[in-house]
Parts: C-alpha cells; structure tokens; sequence
C-alpha cells in the first residue's frame, strides 16, 4: 500500500549554528523524530521554505507544525508561519532553560551538562506538544484546526512504516500541476493517490472519479464552482498516469 | 576602503535529517573555530531565511563559501537570495566521492568517519580561504576569481 501520510506533527527546528541553544533545538527535534515519537512526526529543514517548492512550502498546512527555536529571534516560528503556515505549536529554548532553572548552554559542537539538560527537556516538551496535537482535528486544506470531524477514508487506513528521521531532502509532500481553464493548479499529494487508486486496482472512469475526488479534496482545496473542471482535469491526468503504469 | 579586515563567511546548510547535513556543520564549525578563526566567521541560515539584517550585511561585505549537505543546495541558494557572493559552494556528497574511505554515519553524533570527511572537507574549505584572504590583501571586496582547483583527495 502506498504510504498517503496519515496524520502526523511537522518539527521545524531553527538549527541556528551561531549558538548553543540552536544546537539544542536540532538535537532535540532528532530526538524526537528518532527515539521519542518516530512514527508520528516528521521535519522541514527551515531554509527549504524558501529554496525549496511548492510541496515544501505546503508542509505547516499540511501537517500542525511545532516551531523549536533557539533565541528570541524565532527564526522557525516566524519563517514557518511567513512562507508556509501559523504553526500550531512553539517552544523556546531559552524561555524553557529559564522556566526549568537549567544552566546556561554551552558548546555548539559539543553540548555542556546543561545543554544536554535542555536537549532531554526540549525534547519532552516537543513529545507532549505532539501528543496533544494529535488528539486534535487538523484540516489540511486550510491548515487550521477544527472541530469537525473531516473525511478521513485514507490516511487512518494506511500502514506507517517510517521509523527514522526524515528531512525534505527529497521527501518532501509530492505535488502535481495541473492546467486547468487555463490556470496552472498545484495539488498536493496527488501523486500518491494516484499510485493508492492504481494499486487497488482501480480503472479511470465515472466510477472512481468520485472516490479520487474525494481524497483529493482532503489535502486540497476544490472551489465548488469549478468542481467539474477539476475532476475533468484530474481523471485526465489519472488515465495517463494508469497508461503510464502500463506501459512500464 | 573601511580598513576593517575582511573575512570570508562560512555558511552551512541545517539539514536535520541526513548525515552529510550534520558533516556540513561539523566542517563549518572546524574552520571557524579551529582552523582560521581569525579570517572567517559564521552565518545561520535560519536567519538569512529571515532576511536579517546584520547577516545581509556581512554577506554584502564578504565573500562566502557555502557548504550543502543534499542536491537542494539551501545554502547555495539563501547566500544569493541574499544578495551575498558566493566564492565557492561545497557539496558534501562531492567530498565524499574524493574521500570514500570516510564512510559518514549518524545525525545527531557522527561516527569517526564523519568526522574524518568533516575534518577533510574542513581543509579543502581553509585552501579556498586562504586563497581569498591572499588575494584580497585582507581587504574588503565583492568577486572572487581563480580560485584553486581541487584535486582528487584533496
């Protein structure tokens, strides 16, 4: 089965080189995503929301993102929030270091005692940060949370296999373009679902169309007046990916 | 000329989640702090990201070597997008391939042969240092050229 990601927390860390507390930030998110939470969280690094494309940019709607920053600066949550979307949570290393009375960090390549404290600290805090945000409704076409329960036919039935880290470097969200009524159209994930349909054997026609839609609609958004050029466009782009397939 | 010595602005790339990010960072910080303190220092990416201020501006003054752990080339690009020169980008896989008996492993800490690739390319980088600070006199100046080849291990 094709890995459609069911729903996961997104870390972005602010890695700031320059200080301590940035090497906190980078190790704990690791910590996070290797040891504590591996199957529900997955990253960004920062400086793709702006070298990288539209799936990258897409991340913090796609997934409710905590921000993990090092300094007052907030470089994670405020890029995060100006070239993707508001994250849903943030954590500060040096409010965190000052509320736990922690030492002061020291040491960007080698933490000192209390940078690994607040390593081991941060990282808990992120843990308990993921935990609740699961339990929340996230809507992945407005990158809001909601009250609604939303349609959820895919990704609670997809097995997660990922147990290790993960950055965008060529895993970020999969996106395609689309031309429609002469406007080019970004869909996120769209690839995937089309590899899920064709798995399960499903043939481009009326009869899938609905379904495919369906999954579509959950990680973008279909102005409903513009709905049948859409699906036009997308069992279109179905058949040649199925054509494709085939002829492989 | 402002008679402030110039020196060369090491950028790695934050990659979180391979190895060859955390050999970046490593080597950046081998220059910066071990092997030319006195010509280069370091910039963050999160805050060119931002587009701070006090971090365009020493990229408008200096030269930068940049240091990328994947085919995204984040640093590359944030340096540029920044207005900054860049006097010669690294890629880490490309160091790798002049040294593969340093086989890189880990994020969070590296294995010896990270930090042995990390200590190779850290060279390579003070060779493209020493070569700008040589050539501008120590004074400030906004292009580089003739930089030195680099070679099959080192």
């Amino acid at each position: 089965m094709v890995d459609l990601p069911k729903k996961k927390v997104g870390i972005v860390a602010c890695s700031g080189e320059e200080l301590a507390e940035g090497t906190v930030t980078r190790l704990a998110a690791l910590k996070v995503l290797e040891h504590l939470r591996p199957a529900d969280t997955v990253t960004i690094c920062l400086p793709l929301f702006l070298a990288g494309g539209a799936g990258d940019r897409a991340f913090a709607r796609f997934y409710p993102t905590i921000a993990v920053d090092g300094c007052e600066l907030r470089c994670a949550a405020r890029a995060t929030e100006m070239y993707s979307s508001k994250p849903a949570a943030s954590v500060m290393v040096r409010e965190l270091v000052a509320e736990k009375a922690l030492g002061q960090p020291e040491g960007k390549r080698r933490l000192n005692g209390a940078g690994l404290q607040a390593v081991d600290e941060t990282a808990k805090r992120i843990a308990t940060l993921v935990d609740d945000l699961l339990e929340k409704h996230w809507n992945r076409r407005t990158g809001e949370f909601t009250e609604i329960v939303p349609v959820q036919t895919v990704q609670t039935t997809l097995q997660e296999t990922e147990k290790v880290a993960t950055c965008s470097c060529g895993s970020g969200i999969p996106i395609q373009k689309l031309i429609i009524s002469g406007q080019e159209v970004t869909f996120v994930g769209l690839p995937l679902i089309f590899q899920q349909f064709r798995e399960a054997g499903k043939a481009p026609g009326d009869a899938t169309l609905g379904e495919i839609m369906d999954t579509v609609k959950i990680y973008n958004l279909v102005p409903v007046e513009d709905e049948p050029a859409y699906s036009e466009a997308i069992l279109g782009e179905y058949r040649v990916f199925c054509g494709k397939e085939i002829a492989r | 000329m402002t008679g402030v010595r110039q020196k060369v602005v090491i950028v790695p790339c934050s990659g979180i989640g391979k190895t060859y990010g955390s050999v970046s960072r490593q080597a950046a910080y081998i220059v910066v702090e071990d092997l030319r303190p006195e010509d280069t220092q370091l910039a963050a990416l999160s805050r060119l990201v931002m587009g701070d201020e006090a971090s365009r501006e020493m990229l408008a003054r200096n030269p930068a070597i940049t240091i990328d752990g994947c085919k995204l080339a984040c640093a590359t690009k944030m340096v540029r997008e920044s207005s900054g020169v860049v006097a010669q980008d690294f890629a880490v896989l490309d160091v790798y391939r002049r040294y593969k008996q340093f086989k890189p492993q880990g994020i969070s800490e590296l294995n010896e042969g990270g930090e042995q690739l990390a200590l190779a390319l850290a060279e390579e980088i003070v060779g493209v240092v020493d070569h700008i600070i040589t050539n501008s006199g120590g004074k400030e100046h906004r292009s580089i050229n003739n930089l030195p080849e680099r070679g099959e291990n080192g």
